[in-house]
């Protein structure tokens, strides 16, 4: 294309392998600066006193023990996990029935599944604000509507009891990246598969519980796994704008006590304490979900490593 | 009987439609509301008198304009770079031996697994160490990784699936790495490029964390912080913040829309 550039860059000495690798090495380099080293320090702070002005001081399980010790954060603990551990069977499942509804030819297929796709465009302060403006107690299409048909209009984002219920509804609509992924391994699922199953007798349904989705549970396993971490954290920019964590504290999650403990009170080791207990979280969770998961009695093939 | 049955199928469909429609829908309903006017307590699909003006006033309170250009500097160079990085990693690992992709698969996936929480403070201290605290190049940065290990691993499927008589028959004819990759496998994988550039366009875009945690000066702010200073200003005037939010979500929208036919291959 642009041969001065390529001469340029061209390293004659080098084999064919080695500039391969050669065009790896941003990539590696960059996992290696900003993810695994950050992340490697952010763990072992938890063991220090770190205020990122004098030297960290090494406090031993301190931190665990403030952090164990602080009302706020046992409440955070509580409100993050019934933050994630619902939701996230919720959008993966539903992600993948989306996807099913959606995998065979039809009118407008593509504008069909452009619209699933659509809220999880919106950038994440908009789709707050936005749904901030729907659930609204008075004047939100959501409770006009309810309201309407003669139901009774919750407060939503203003009730201690609805919050939750609140932040995990509009976590529902955005689920693009399931979706997408979804509908890549259903396509990769031979037709000749499904049609074999229809020979043999099987429904629609019993087709769905026993052909098509034990071929897809390593898949739904490994989004399960990545949407609780990202629910985890994306939950931060929902919570921050709709609630603040309020009221009283039921939506105050665990990433607003590790921001509040490391930006505000620059207690950077009491933030990294409870970021361990966040990451413990995700595993016991997913690891729930893959228990639930191996009723299937599906291991993991190679298939899975492609994705 | 199967006739039915495909309508039963088209009309969920629709349901689906229509469902994930509406939170935009009422977006842009609410961004119509002439100000001063009190808001209806009925339900209707459009306000009785419907004006632009709320776009107009998000000009005259924030420097949005400013915001703007900000989010455009870090898209415009973030997106290209992501795709360049990411491509490079897919189109190595796809021709590597075995061994070495199965391991840098694992590594991918790992990676994925790794809590942004968890890199919030280090990566601070980092930007900070380096002078990149306060500057576009803080929200740059992942831009230098190819962004997330999910758009290598997009890149790494696609390159995979191109014949390896291909990438033999370049090199045959002299072509050197950057050569195969610039002229060879690229255009082959043109809906995953237009796919991986889209995703992180809506990224960075969208991307509320990093310029909240990163940045001191107002002057840097991208628009998804204008939204929250909005919010901050006027916490109940929802015509005008519903305006600036369809502001913010109309640009990748657009994309998405003339992206569709090509991202539907990816």
């Amino acid at each position: 294309m642009q041969p001065t550039i390529h001469n340029l860059l061209r390293l004659p000495k080098l084999s064919y392998q080695k500039r391969l690798w050669l065009l790896l090495l941003p990539y590696l380099l960059g996992i290696l600066l900003l993810v695994l080293i950050p992340a490697a320090i952010s763990f072992s702070l938890a063991f220090f006193r770190y205020d990122a002005l004098s030297p960290p001081v090494w406090v031993g399980t301190l931190n665990f023990i403030l952090a164990y010790t602080d009302e706020l954060f046992t409440l955070s603990v509580h409100n993050a996990v019934s933050l994630v551990i619902l939701p996230v069977p919720l959008r993966v499942f539903g992600a993948f029935l989306l996807a099913r509804l959606l995998l065979r030819n039809g009118r407008f297929l593509n504008w069909f599944r452009a619209a699933v796709y659509l809220p999880s465009i919106i950038p994440g302060a908009a789709y707050a604000l936005a749904w901030l403006w729907i659930l609204n107690p008075l004047f939100g299409p959501v409770n006009l509507l309810l309201k309407a048909v003669g139901l009774t209009a919750p407060n939503w984002f203003i009730d201690p009891l609805w919050a939750r219920p609140s932040l995990i509804l509009m976590s529902l609509w955005q689920i693009g990246e399931g979706f997408l992924v979804s509908l890549a391994a259903l396509q990769d699922i031979p037709a000749d598969l499904e049609d074999a199953a229809a020979m043999d007798g099987a429904n629609s349904y019993q087709m769905l519980w026993h052909v098509t989705l034990p071929l897809l549970a390593p898949i739904l396993l490994l989004l399960s796994f990545r949407d609780a971490v990202l629910t985890f954290q994306e939950s931060f920019t929902s919570v921050l704008l709709t609630t603040g964590g309020g009221p009283y504290y039921t939506t105050y999650t665990l990433p607003l006590f590790i921001y509040e403990q490391g930006f505000d009170l620059l207690s950077f080791g009491t933030a990294s304490a409870a970021l361990w207990v966040m990451y413990l979280l995700t595993g016991l969770i997913v690891l729930f979900l893959y228990i639930i998961a191996r009723q299937w009695q599906i291991g993991t093939t190679d298939e899975t490593f492609v994705l | 009987m199967k006739h039915s049955s495909s309508r039963v199928i088209f009309a969920l469909r629709l349901l689906v439609l229509v469902l994930f429609l509406l939170p935009v829908l009422w977006m842009i309903t609410a961004s119509l509301h002439p100000q001063g006017v009190p808001l209806s307590q009925k339900l209707h699909l459009l306000p009785q008198r419907v004006t632009l003006e709320n776009y107009v006033r998000v000009w005259q309170l924030v420097p949005i304009g400013r915001y703007t250009f900000n989010s455009l500097i870090v898209v415009g160079t973030a997106v290209p770079l992501t795709i360049v990085t990411s491509s490079w990693a897919g189109f190595s690992m796809a021709q590597l031996p075995h061994a070495a992709q199965r391991r840098l698969v694992l590594l991918s996936l790992i990676v994925l697994m790794v809590p942004g929480i968890a890199l919030w403070s280090t990566r601070f201290l980092i930007f900070k160490y380096l002078g990149w605290h306060d500057s576009y190049l803080a929200l740059i940065a992942p831009a230098w990784m190819g962004t997330s290990p999910f758009y290598v691993l997009m890149f790494y499927r696609a390159f995979r699936r191109v014949p390896t008589a291909i990438y033999d028959a370049a090199r045959l004819d002299g072509a050197g790495v950057l050569q195969s990759w610039g002229s060879v496998a690229l255009p082959i994988a043109r809906p995953t490029a237009i796919g991986v550039g889209l995703l992180s366009f809506i990224f960075y875009w969208g991307d509320f964390i990093s310029p909240l945690l990163y940045l001191s000066s107002e002057r840097q702010y991208t628009l998804p912080i204008a939204l929250q200073l909005l919010q901050q200003l006027g916490r109940s005037d929802w015509p005008l913040l519903m305006a600036a939010a369809v502001m913010a979500t109309a640009v990748p929208v657009i994309l998405f829309l003339l992206a569709q036919p090509a991202f539907h291959k990816s």
